[in-house]
C-alpha cells in the first residue's frame, strides 16, 4: 500500500476564519507510510490544518494534494481519508456494530461484505465482543478503538487523528500510543497524528512538524528537532532550553559567542558576526565540585545554587551565573544528597552541545 | 448528596409555596371540574357509566378519531415546516438567521378571530387564492374544509414549537458527530436522516408532543372552521350550552387532560434511557458552513416559500387591518387609516391590560419556574418531582377546564382590601395566565439549570455564598439567558390567549387584547378595528420576542466567550 | 443584567400597587355592571348616553355571548357581581328565571303596548322586559349571488331547493339564542313534523353551521357563504357597515323582543333600574336607530316620527305570523336543541351526500320521469324528513328532563341519560340518511 497514491502535498495554504488569519503559508510533503505528527500549543492552527486536509472548515487557498489529486475544493465526503476525532464522536443512537459499519454502508458496500470486514477491525481493535453495546456503556479507551475501527473500516488513503489520546487518563494513553503506532505499522497507511504533547508526537511519529501561529516552524524527525531547533521557538517547545542572548564577535582567530554577562562560548568560524542567542538543554550541563578537572572544549563557569526542584529522575537545579540564571539537570541516585541553597559550583557544558540561533 | 441536604429550609419553602401555588390554582380547580364527570346526572353518587356512554356513542368514537388523526397529521406538517427552517439555520451561514427564528415565532402569535377571519379571506372556498385560481384556471382547492383546514391551520399556528425545540437540539449537537459522518461518506439528506436527525430527536420529540397535544387540545381553530366532529369542540359545544348540564362534556374534558398527559409521557419515555448527551467534551461549537451561490438560492427560494406560507395569516391580517369592505374579492374594496384611529382611541386599556397582565404572568412564570427547577434538580427534598409533574401537566388542561374551574374554586372567595370575589379580580386573569403558559417557562429554565455546572456553585459556596445568595448571584444570571427565553414564549403567547380568559373577564376595564378582539369581531363594523389591534398584538409580542432573542445571543456568545477562555486557561 | 432584572422586578411591583390602588379606588366608585350578548356598536352607544345622563356611574359592559353570558351568571351566582342581564333570547332569561336568578322589576315608563306582533313584549310575571323587536330571515351576499348568479331567497322554502346547495349558513340552535327562536319559530308555525322537514330541508344545503350567531353574519360579509339565516339587525347593521349585502324577512317569522333583567341579588340595583328606566324612555328608544344598531323600538310613537324608515311592527308591516308560545319554547328547549345537533350540525355531512344524491335524482327525474324512481325519491325524502320523536314527546315533561339535568331535589329521579338517548337519535339519523342516499341514487340510475 505504500505507494504515491498514500502521499500528501500541502502547498502554499492559506486559511481564514473572518478576519483571523489561521494558516499561512504552509507548504509540506508527507511521504507515504509515513506517521506524521502536527506538534503545537493550542492556537497553533494545527487542528486546523488537519481539518483542512480532511476537508472541513473554510476554503482554503493554495492546494492540497492526496496523491496526484488536488483535493482542496471536493467536499469531505468524497476525499476518503479517515479521522479520528478528539471527543471520538460516536454516535449514540447507534450500537458499536451500526457506528462501524456506517462508512461501508454509506459506500454501499455489498452486506455479505460488511460483515466480515466490520468484524475485522473490531477484532483488529479487540472490541468483537462488545459490538452490540452503545458508545454510553464504554469505557474511554474502548470509545478510542470504537473510534479507530470505524474510521480504518473503510481503508481511507490517509488516516487523521485529532488529539486521539487527551481524554484518556495517563497510563492509557502510554498504552494506546503504542498500539496506535504497532496499528499503523501493521496497516502502513499514511497517518496524522495532532497533539500538544511533544513526548507523543516523539513516541509515536516517524517525523512531525512544529507549528505556532499558523506557520510550520520546523519539520523533521523527533530528534532532529530536538538536537537542532532552527529557531527559539522549537528549542523551547521541544523540552526545556537554556537561552542565553549575546553576540558572536570575532575573538582573535576563530569566533566566539559573548554573552551579556561575558559567558563566552567558542563557535565555527565560519558563524557570521551579529546578535544571537545560544541554546542548551539542561541535561547537557553538568555541576562540578569547583576545581575538578575538565577538557578543553568544556567551558566551566563557577555559579552558586539559586533554587533546587526534586523531579524524581533527576533534580533540576536553578544556577546563578554571574546574574544570569541557568537550569542544570542532574540525574538523581537513591541517597545522593540535594546540594544546599548558596552552595558554590562550577557549571560545565561542552561547546559541541550549544547551538547558536538568531532571529 | 450528604451535602445537598443541608441547608435545605430556604428550598423547601420555596418548594413548599410552589406546590400550594399549584395546588390551589392547578390541581383544585381542575379536580372541581373533572369530578362532575364521575357524578351520576340522576342520583347523584360516583359512577364511570358516563365513560361508558362516551366510548358507546359513535359520534363521540368518531370526533375521537378525528382529533388523534387531526393531531397526528399536524404534527407531520409542522415537521415539514419546521425541519429545514432548523435545518438551514442552524447548519448554515445564513444572513437572515435571526430574522427567520423571530419570524418562525409570530405565527405561535395569531390572534384569536380576527388570524382565523384572515385566514378565510385568503384560503377559504371564496378567498382571495380560490378567487384567483377560480378566475385563472376555473378550479378551486378546498384549503379551510373539513379536518384537512383544521390540519392546515394548526400546523401552520403550532409549528413554531418543534422549531424551537429542534434548533435547540440541533445547536446542542457536537459537531464532530457531523464531521464523522461526512468524512466517511455521509452527506446531504442521508447524513440528516443517519445522523442529524436522530440525534436531535429529544428536541424533536419535545416539540412533536407539545404540537401534538395542543392540536389535540384546541378548541379555536375547530370552532371557527365549524368543525364540529372532533373532541375539544364537542366538550366546549357541550359545557356551554344554554342551561344544559350534560356530563359528557366534562367526561371528554377528563379524556383530553388524560391523552394529553400520555402524549407528554409517551414523548418522555421515546427518550429516556438512550445517552442523547451530544455535548461531549472537547466537542466543538457550531459546524456553520457557507452555500454555494447555487444552493443559496435553493435554500432561500425554500425558505422564502416557507415563510411566505406561514405569515400568510398575517399578511391577510394586516390588509383587514388596513382594508375598508372586503367580501368576496382578492383585496379589499379601499384602504384606509380609520381602524387604527378607532382602536387608538378607544383601545388603549386593552393593550396597557395585555402588557401588565402577560407581563405579571411571565415574570411570575419564570420565577415559579427557576424555583421548581431549582427543587427538583438541586435539592434531594422528598417528592420533589411531583412539582415538575405538575408543572408540566398544565399545558395538559384546556383553556376552558381551568376558566370554569376558577369560577367554580373562587367565586366565593373574597379578596379583602378590594371587596371583591377573587374570581372577578383582574389579579385571577393573570394567574390563570401564569398557570397556562407555566410549563413553557419550566421547559427553558430546567433546560438552561442543566446547562449550569454543580461546581459553579460549589464554588459559591466554598467561598461563603449561602444557599440563597449562590441562587442569586451565580445560578441566576447564568440561567439569564433561558430565563429570558421562557419569559418570552410565557408573554407572547399568554398574550393572545382567550380561552381561560374569557371565562374570567368580569370588567370590561379589565380586558386584554384578546378579549377586546373577540369584542370586535362580535360586529360587522368591528372586523376592521379587530384586525387592528390583532396587528397591534403580533407588533407588540413581535418586539419582544426579537429584543429578548437578542438578549439570548449576547448573553450566549459572552458564555462562548468564557468557554474558550476557559478551555485556554486547560489547554 | 442583575440591575436590568431589579428593576424590572422594581417596575413589575410598582405597577402592581399602583394598578391595585386604581381598582380599590374604582371599586368605591357608583358603577353597574352588565352581562350583554350585544355587540360593542350598541352597548357603546348606550354606555355613552346613559353615563352622560348620570354623570359619577360607570358603566361596564360585559359581553359575553348568550350562552356563555348564562353560563356565567349561573356559575357566579354564589356571589353575584353582575346587576343586568341583557340579551336578545327570550329563552335565555327563561332559563335564568326558572333557576331562580332573576329578580321581578316594575317598569314606571309608559307608552309600550302589551304585545308586540302575536307576542308580549314583557314577561307575564315581571322579571324581564322587552326593549327592542327583532325579526329572523336571511341576508345575502349580492357580490356572491351575482357571482354564483343565484336568485335572491323569499320564503324558508325557498333555501331547500337544490340551486342554493352548499350555499347556506346558519348557527345552531344549541349555541346561539337567536338561532334557537328562529328554529322554534318555525317548528311552531309550520307543525313538528312539517318544521323539521323544513329544517333538514335546509340543513341540507348548508355549507357549515357556525359557532356563533355572529359567524352567519360573518361569513356572509366575507362572501364565504352566500346566505345566511340570521336576526334582522345583523343584516342592517352589515348593510349600515358598506358591505354588499341586504336583508329580508320571510312571511313566517316571530317579532320578539330583546329582553334586560336585573340579576338577583344585584350589588348596584339602583343604578339598574335607572337603566331600564333609560333604555326604554323615548331618548333612549331613539337610540335604536343608529345605523350601526338598527333595531325595531318598541314605542309605537316613533315610527311616526325618526324611525319611519323601519318597518312598523306595530301596523303589521313586518308579516309576523306565527302566535309564539313561550312556554312551549321553554319546556322542549333543550330537547330541540339537542334534536337540532343531533340530525344537522354533527351529521352535517352525511345530510348533505344525501341532499345531494336527491337534488341529483330530482334533475335526472325531471329530464326523463319515471314513476318507480319517484317513489323511491320520495321514499328518500321521507327518510331525510323523518324525526326521532313526535311532538307529543317533545311536550313530554318526563322525557324533556333528560335534558335538563339540574335536580331541584335529591327525591327528583329521571330516568335514562341524555347521552344514552343521543346515541339512539343518532344511530337511526345515521342509519336514515345512508339509506336515503342509497336509494336517491338507485333512483337517478333508474331515471338515466
Amino acid at each position: 500500500m505504500n505507494d504515491r497514491s498514500q502521499r500528501i502535498l500541502i502547498e502554499n495554504l492559506h486559511l481564514s476564519f473572518g478576519d483571523t488569519h489561521v494558516l499561512k503559508g504552509i507548504d509540506l510533503e508527507i511521504a507515504p507510510g509515513e506517521f506524521f505528527a502536527f506538534l503545537g500549543p493550542s492556537g497553533s492552527g494545527k487542528s486546523t490544518l488537519l481539518r483542512a486536509i480532511a476537508g472541513f472548515g473554510p476554503l482554503p487557498e493554495g492546494r492540497i494534494l492526496i496523491g496526484d489529486e488536488d483535493v482542496t475544493r471536493q467536499p469531505p465526503w468524497a476525499r476518503n481519508v479517515g479521522m479520528v476525532f478528539q471527543s471520538y464522536a460516536l454516535w449514540p443512537h447507534m450500537t458499536v456494530w451500526k457506528n462501524v459499519a456506517f462508512g461501508l454502508e454509506e459506500r454501499r458496500v455489498p452486506k455479505a461484505e460488511i460483515t466480515p470486514r466490520v468484524e475485522r477491525a473490531l477484532d483488529m481493535v479487540g472490541l468483537l465482543e462488545l459490538a452490540d453495546r452503545r458508545p454510553s456503556q464504554l469505557s474511554g479507551g474502548q470509545q478510542q478503538r470504537v473510534a479507530l475501527a470505524r474510521t480504518i473500516v473503510v481503508e481511507p488513503r490517509v488516516l487523521l487523528l485529532d488529539e486521539p489520546l487527551s481524554n484518556l487518563d495517563a497510563n492509557l494513553r502510554i498504552q494506546m500510543r503504542r498500539e496506535l503506532r504497532s496499528l499503523q505499522r501493521k496497516l502502513g497507511i499514511t497517518t496524522i497524528f495532532v497533539t500538544h504533547d511533544q513526548e507523543e508526537a516523539n513516541t509515536t511519529s516517524d517525523r512531525m512538524a512544529v507549528l505556532d501561529q499558523g506557520v510550520i516552524q520546523q519539520v523533521g524527525t523527533p530528534m532532529e528537532l530536538y538536537d537542532n531547533p532552527t529557531n527559539l521557538f522549537v528549542a523551547g517547545f521541544l523540552g526545556s532550553a537554556n537561552r542565553l542572548p549575546g553576540r558572536i564577535v570575532t575573538e582573535g582567530a576563530g569566533r566566539v559567542f559573548r554573552a551579556e554577562n561575558d559567558i563566552v562560548i567558542p563557535v565555527a568560524a565560519d558563524e557570521p558576526e551579529g546578535e544571537a542567542t545560544a541554546i542548551f538543554r539542561p541535561q547537557n550541563v553538568h555541576l562540578k565540585a569547583q576545581g575538578e578537572k575538565t577538557d578543553e572544549s568544556t567551558i566551566c563557569l563557577p555559579g552558586r545554587i539559586a533554587h533546587s526542584e526534586f523531579l524524581g529522575s533527576l533534580i533540576r537545579y536553578g544556577v546563578d551565573l554571574a546574574g544570569t540564571e541557568i537550569l542544570v539537570d542532574e540525574p538523581h541516585q537513591a541517597g545522593q544528597p540535594v546540594l544546599p541553597e548558596g552552595a558554590d559550583v562550577t557549571a560545565c557544558l561542552s561547546a559541541d552541545q550549544v547551538r547558536i540561533l538568531r532571529e | 448528596m450528604a451535602a445537598q441536604s443541608r441547608g435545605q429550609w430556604g428550598a423547601a419553602g420555596a418548594g413548599l409555596a410552589v406546590l400550594i401555588l399549584l395546588l390551589a390554582f392547578l390541581v383544585i380547580p381542575v379536580a372541581k371540574v373533572v369530578y362532575v364527570a364521575f357524578v351520576d346526572v340522576n342520583t347523584g353518587g360516583f359512577t364511570l357509566l358516563n365513560f361508558v356512554d362516551f366510548f358507546r356513542t359513535s359520534l363521540f368514537r368518531e370526533s375521537f378519531v378525528n382529533s388523534l388523526y387531526v393531531a397526528g397529521m399536524s404534527v407531520v406538517f409542522a415537521s415539514i415546516i419546521s425541519m429545514p427552517l432548523a435545518y438551514f439555520t442552524t447548519r448554515f451561514n445564513f444572513a437572515g438567521a435571526a430574522l427567520i427564528q423571530t419570524l418562525g415565532v409570530i405565527p405561535l402569535i395569531m390572534p384569536p378571530f380576527v388570524g382565523a377571519v384572515a385566514m378565510q379571506m385568503l384560503f377559504g372556498a371564496n378567498g382571495s387564492v380560490n378567487l384567483l385560481l377560480d378566475e385563472w384556471f376555473g378550479f378551486t382547492i378546498p384549503f379551510m374544509e373539513g379536518l384537512n383546514g383544521v390540519i392546515l391551520v394548526e400546523s401552520i399556528h403550532y409549528f413554531p414549537f418543534i422549531l424551537i425545540n429542534l434548533s435547540a437540539s440541533l445547536n446542542n449537537i457536537d459537531r464532530a458527530m457531523e464531521e464523522s459522518a461526512q468524512n466517511l461518506g455521509a452527506h446531504g439528506f442521508r447524513l440528516f436522516r443517519r445522523i442529524v436527525f436522530p440525534l436531535a430527536m429529544p428536541g424533536f420529540a419535545a416539540g412533536a408532543a407539545l404540537v401534538f397535544l395542543k392540536v389535540f387540545d384546541d378548541l379555536g381553530t375547530p370552532l371557527l372552521l365549524n368543525v364540529n366532529n372532533m373532541l375539544a369542540p364537542q366538550a366546549y359545544l357541550r359545557i356551554s350550552s344554554i342551561g344544559i348540564t350534560d356530563p359528557m362534556g366534562y367526561v371528554i374534558s377528563v379524556i383530553l387532560v388524560a391523552f394529553s398527559l400520555l402524549s407528554l409521557w409517551t414523548s418522555y419515555l421515546a427518550t429516556r434511557g438512550r445517552d442523547y448527551a451530544s455535548v461531549q467534551k472537547g466537542g466543538g461549537g457550531l459546524m456553520r458552513r457557507d452555500l454555494r451561490p447555487w444552493e443559496k438560492v435553493g435554500a432561500w427560494a425554500l425558505i422564502l416559500f416557507i415563510l411566505a406560507l406561514v405569515l400568510s395569516p398575517h399578511f391577510g391580517l394586516l390588509l383587514l387591518s388596513f382594508g375598508t369592505i372586503w367580501s368576496f374579492s382578492v383585496l379589499p374594496d379601499g384602504f384606509t387609516l380609520a381602524h387604527y384611529r378607532e382602536v387608538f382611541s378607544t383601545a388603549l386599556p386593552y393593550i396597557t391590560n395585555t402588557l401588565l397582565y402577560a407581563g405579571l404572568a411571565a415574570l411570575f412564570d419564570v420565577i415559579v419556574a427557576t424555583a421548581i427547577a431549582y427543587v427538583v434538580w438541586r435539592t434531594d427534598l422528598p417528592g420533589r418531582k411531583v412539582l415538575d409533574y405538575l408543572g408540566t401537566a398544565a399545558v395538559a388542561v384546556p383553556g376552558v377546564v381551568l376558566g370554569i374551574g376558577y369560577l367554580r374554586t373562587f367565586h366565593d372567595l373574597n379578596v379583602p382590601i378590594v371587596g371583591k370575589p377573587l374570581a372577578s379580580w383582574w389579579v385571577i386573569i393573570v394567574i390563570a395566565l401564569m398557570i397556562r403558559r407555566l410549563p413553557y417557562a419550566l421547559r427553558a429554565c430546567t433546560a438552561a439549570l442543566q446547562q449550569v455546572s454543580v461546581s459553579l456553585e460549589e464554588a459559591a459556596q466554598n467561598l461563603g455564598a449561602g444557599r440563597f445568595d449562590t441562587v442569586r448571584r451565580i445560578v441566576v444570571p447564568l440561567m439569564a439567558g433561558g430565563i429570558a427565553a421562557g419569559f418570552v414564549t410565557s408573554f407572547a403567547t399568554a398574550a393572545v390567549e382567550l380561552s381561560a380568559t374569557i371565562m374570567l373577564v368580569s370588567a370590561e376595564s379589565d380586558a386584554p387584547l384578546s378579549y377586546g378582539i373577540y369584542v370586535y369581531m362580535q360586529t360587522a363594523a368591528g372586523r376592521g378595528p379587530g384586525a387592528a389591534l390583532g396587528v397591534l398584538a403580533v407588533i407588540i409580542v413581535g418586539i419582544a420576542t426579537w429584543m429578548s432573542h437578542r438578549f439570548v445571543e449576547r448573553t450566549r456568545a459572552t458564555a462562548e466567550a468564557d468557554r474558550k477562555l476557559a478551555a485556554a486557561a486547560g489547554a | 443584567m442583575k440591575r436590568a432584572i431589579r428593576k424590572t422586578a422594581c417596575l413589575a411591583a410598582g405597577l402592581a400597587v399602583l394598578l391595585m390602588s386604581g381598582v380599590s379606588a374604582r371599586a368605591m366608585e357608583d358603577s353597574l355592571v352588565i352581562v350583554t350578548s350585544f355587540p360593542k356598536d350598541l352597548t357603546s352607544v348606550f354606555k355613552k348616553a346613559f353615563e352622560a345622563k348620570h354623570p359619577g356611574v360607570k358603566v361596564e359592559m360585559l359581553k359575553k355571548k348568550t350562552t356563555a353570558g348564562v353560563k356565567y351568571i349561573q356559575e357566579t351566582a354564589s356571589n353575584n357581581t353582575s346587576d343586568l342581564f341583557w340579551a336578545s333570547a327570550p329563552d335565555a332569561f327563561e332559563v335564568l328565571k326558572g333557576d331562580g336568578l332573576l329578580q321581578k322589576y316594575q317598569v314606571k315608563a309608559k307608552g309600550i303596548p302589551a304585545k308586540i306582533g302575536a307576542f308580549p313584549i314583557n314577561d307575564p310575571d315581571g322579571y324581564y322586559k322587552g326593549f327592542a323587536a327583532s325579526g329572523y330571515g336571511f341576508m345575502w351576499n349580492t357580490r356572491y349571488m351575482k357571482a354564483k348568479k343565484l336568485p335572491v331567497p323569499k320564503e324558508w322554502d325557498d333555501l331547500t331547493k337544490p340551486v342554493y346547495f352548499g350555499h347556506v349558513g346558519m348557527s345552531a340552535p344549541s349555541r346561539s339564542g337567536t338561532t334557537h327562536l328562529t328554529v322554534e319559530t318555525v317548528l311552531q308555525g309550520d307543525g313538528w313534523k312539517k318544521g323539521w322537514a323544513l329544517w333538514k330541508g335546509i340543513g341540507g344545503n348548508l355549507k357549515t353551521v357556525t359557532e356563533r350567531s355572529f359567524g352567519v353574519p360573518s361569513g356572509v360579509n366575507s362572501g364565504e357563504f352566500g346566505i345566511g339565516i340570521v336576526i334582522d339587525f345583523f343584516g342592517f347593521s352589515s348593510k349600515a357597515t358598506g358591505y354588499p349585502v341586504d336583508f329580508r324577512y320571510p312571511s313566517v317569522t316571530a317579532l320578539v323582543p330583546a329582553n334586560i333583567a336585573i340579576v338577583k341579588n344585584a350589588p348596584h340595583p339602583k343604578n339598574a333600574a335607572a337603566f331600564i328606566e333609560f333604555l326604554l324612555s323615548a331618548d333612549g328608544q331613539k337610540l335604536l336607530l343608529d345605523p350601526k344598531i338598527q333595531r325595531l323600538p318598541v314605542r309605537p310613537d316613533l315610527y311616526d316620527g325618526p324611525a319611519k324608515h323601519l318597518p312598523n311592527p306595530f301596523k303589521g308591516e313586518v308579516a309576523a305570523k306565527v302566535k309564539f308560545d313561550v312556554k312551549k319554547s321553554k319546556a322542549r328547549y333543550n330537547l330541540v336543541n339537542s334534536l337540532f345537533d343531533v340530525m344537522i350540525t354533527y351529521r352535517l355531512d352525511d345530510l348533505k351526500a344525501a341532499t345531494k344524491a336527491i337534488h341529483e335524482a330530482a334533475a335526472a327525474l325531471a329530464k326523463k320521469p319515471n314513476p318507480e324512481a319517484a317513489k323511491l325519491l320520495d321514499e328518500a325524502r321521507a327518510l331525510v324528513a323523518a324525526v326521532p320523536i313526535d311532538e307529543a314527546k317533545s311536550m313530554d315533561a318526563q322525557f324533556a328532563a333528560i335534558f335538563k339535568k339540574k335536580r331541584k331535589k335529591a327525591t327528583d329521579k329521571v330516568t335514562g341519560r341524555q347521552a344514552e338517548v343521543e346515541q339512539k337519535w343518532d344511530e337511526m339519523v345515521r342509519a336514515n340518511y345512508a339509506k336515503a342516499k342509497e336509494l336517491a341514487m338507485k333512483a337517478a340510475a333508474m331515471a338515466k
